[in-house]
């Protein structure tokens, strides 16, 4: 049976700025639901370690712990397990799959995109090998679940993130083997520059770096991965200069490898909302255009967090805050002044800070235009799909520049994780425009069950079920009730 | 924080291909797999290469395996249960 609900505000994401926003919107009344698909809330920044790993090892950011507690003690109905894989024919309609597989419809009056980001890889040959993973996976597995992820670890790309992680790393004993880092962010001169503004951020990313100079842990700036090799697990790099990524200069074994050049914006849902977005010219991203609130250009719709451009969990935060005051004016509620400057003066000021740190690191655009052109024709570019990079050219010389014309010829990006890992080097690879392909529905695969099980329910459907959320404690101020969810046209909505 | 553990963690036990496999309680699946030292959790469907987990965090879909029958479960997203019935593609027996 497919169950549909309403609610005022529906927040898809569970991590800092999911959070911010749905405590501050519950304890004003509102209902609100966080659906997340993870089994736990608190993102990917705030994922929470296993009970056991935490009584035994402690608790990886308790911070995000209390916030949770909070979150719930406000009254908000979390979901988690909870997988939004798309929209429906009304536009506003979430289309939702529970833990057991059944499908959901949800509806808002108000939606704030809260999906975070993912990391950004650039393709190299043997990035498919088993052993190679992104640095956010080694985090997670050290953070929440006490594994090392290898006995000894080559972490690679680009970006600030690579310093925590092999700390991390390092506390589970790891051999960390080096650090490749494709810029050469880690001069004094520049550290210095920040250290005026933004002393505590910096102290942070310097605390990283000295743990690592103590355990003598290499580091490699300009420096790229070429190639891994190995048979059902990787078992050594292949290094090369940023600027001459055809030249190998260094080999080293290891039985795993992190690659990552920091993150994108994870936008497909927001697109499939029909918010607009734009490229971001440093980054080559898809990013939502929005207000300074996070209104997107859908009136109802909000874009926070990460998903909104990459941050980092405070700003996050902060924007998640900024958007839930917005909504609780246009509501009527009284929003004293001072509450509402105070998340954007936060937001400015780490916007600042996170400029700075960006300029330390080469940009993703200059990178893409760097690294795809001389990946080899025999390179595994798609990864679903198994689609090599010399497909892809021999297939772009003929589609006159059109990514979509070459997606459908190749088959590059048509997997199932829907061109998340290979789409923008695709269209580098192609050198088509736009450099996104165009979100599609299911955004993650949906089983067949649901479909059907959904399908099933449509043509017969009139209950709408009552809401789980209407707890007793929690006053719904009348102006602020949803309409009724009248009958819907017949036949909408049916799974493609 | 501390490498060494200051209290020992209770554990369960689940079944990769038919083989008895200790974990940490509540870990994820991925975690328990990786623990073992189990890296092919699935083959590509066009290339039939050994793949991984990738992502961590439930979008690369490279993590698949079965759980007491049911195909496509990202172990990333799954925290391990005494009695699971994991299957992966990496070490049983291929058409």
């Amino acid at each position: 049976m497919t169950r549909h609900e309403e609610r005022d505000v529906v927040i898809v994401g569970g991590g800092p700025a999911g959070l911010a926003a749905a405590r501050r919107l519950a304890a004003a009344g509102l209902r609100v639901t966080v659906l997340d698909e993870q089994p736990e809330l608190g993102g990917q920044y705030f994922r929470r370690p296993a009970p056991e790993v935490a009584r035994v090892w402690g608790e990886h950011r308790p911070e995000g712990r209390r916030l949770v507690e909070a979150v719930r003690a406000a009254g908000v109905e979390c979901r988690t397990g909870h997988l939004v894989w798309g929209v429906d024919d009304d536009g506003r309609t979430l289309l939702v799959s529970d833990p057991a597989e059944h499908p959901v419809r949800l509806r808002g009056r108000y939606v704030i995109v809260a999906t975070g980001a993912y990391e950004r890889p650039f393709p190299f040959p043997g990035w498919q090998l088993p052993g190679v993973t992104t640095p956010g996976f080694a985090q997670h597995l050290a953070a929440a679940d006490h594994t090392p992820i290898g006995e000894r670890v080559l972490l690679a790309g680009s970006g600030p993130f690579l310093l925590p992680v092999a700390c991390s790393l390092l506390a589970l004993g790891v051999n960390v083997a080096g650090i490749a880092e494709a810029g050469h962010p880690y001069r004094p001169g520049l550290r210095a520059l920040g250290a005026v503004r933004h002393p505590a951020r910096l102290r942070e990313l310097a605390g990283y770096a000295a743990r690592l100079a103590r355990a003598r842990v290499p580091l490699w700036q300009d420096t790229v991965v070429v190639r891994a090799d190995g048979g059902e697990r990787v078992t050594s790099v292949t290094l090369a200069a940023t600027a001459a990524p055809t030249r190998a200069v260094r080999t080293v074994a290891v039985d795993a490898l992190c690659v990552g050049y920091g993150f994108r914006p994870q936008s497909d849902l927001a697109r499939m909302l029909g918010c607009a977005v734009r490229t971001d010219p440093a980054t080559g991203d898809a990013t939502p255009v929005l207000t300074a609130s996070g209104r997107s250009t859908r009136d109802d719709v909000y874009v926070i967090g990460e998903a909104a451009g990459i941050g980092g969990a405070p700003i996050a935060a902060a924007r998640g805050l900024t958007a839930a005051l917005d909504i609780l004016a246009r509501e009527g509620h009284d929003v004293p002044a001072a509450e509402l400057r105070r998340p954007a003066r936060a937001g400015r000021r780490l916007e600042r800070f996170k400029k700075l740190t960006d300029a330390l690191y080469p940009a993703p655009a200059e990178l893409a235009r760097l690294l795809p052109a001389t990946l080899p024709d025999a390179a595994t570019l798609c990864r679903c799909e198994a689609v090599t990079a010399g497909e892809v050219r021999r297939v772009a010389r003929t589609t006159a520049g059109d990514v979509n014309a070459t997606k459908a010829w190749t088959r590059a990006g048509m997997g199932p994780c829907q061109g998340r890992e290979c789409g923008f080097a695709v269209s580098a690879v192609a050198r088509t425009s736009p450099d996104v392909f165009p979100s599609r529905l299911p955004v993650r695969p949906v089983p067949v069950t649901t479909l059907l099980e959904m399908a099933r329910t449509e043509a017969t459907r009139t209950e709408v079920a009552p809401t789980e959320a209407t707890r007793a404690g929690a006053a719904r101020p009348e102006a602020a009730r949803p309409e009724p969810v009248g009958p819907e046209p017949a036949g909408e909505g049916e799974a493609a | 924080m501390s490498a060494k553990a200051p209290a020992t963690p209770s554990t369960v036990t689940f079944e990769v291909n038919g083989r008895p496999v200790n974990a940490v309680k509540g870990v994820s699946l991925a975690a328990a797999l990786v623990g073992d030292r189990v890296w092919t959790f699935r083959r590509n469907p066009v290339s039939d290469e050994p793949r991984g987990p990738f992502c961590g965090m439930g979008i690369c879909l490279e993590c698949e395996v079965t759980v007491d029958g049911r195909p496509g479960v990202r172990a990333c997203l799954t925290p391990v249960r005494p009695g699971m019935r994991v299957e992966t593609a990496g070490t049983e027996e291929r058409p």
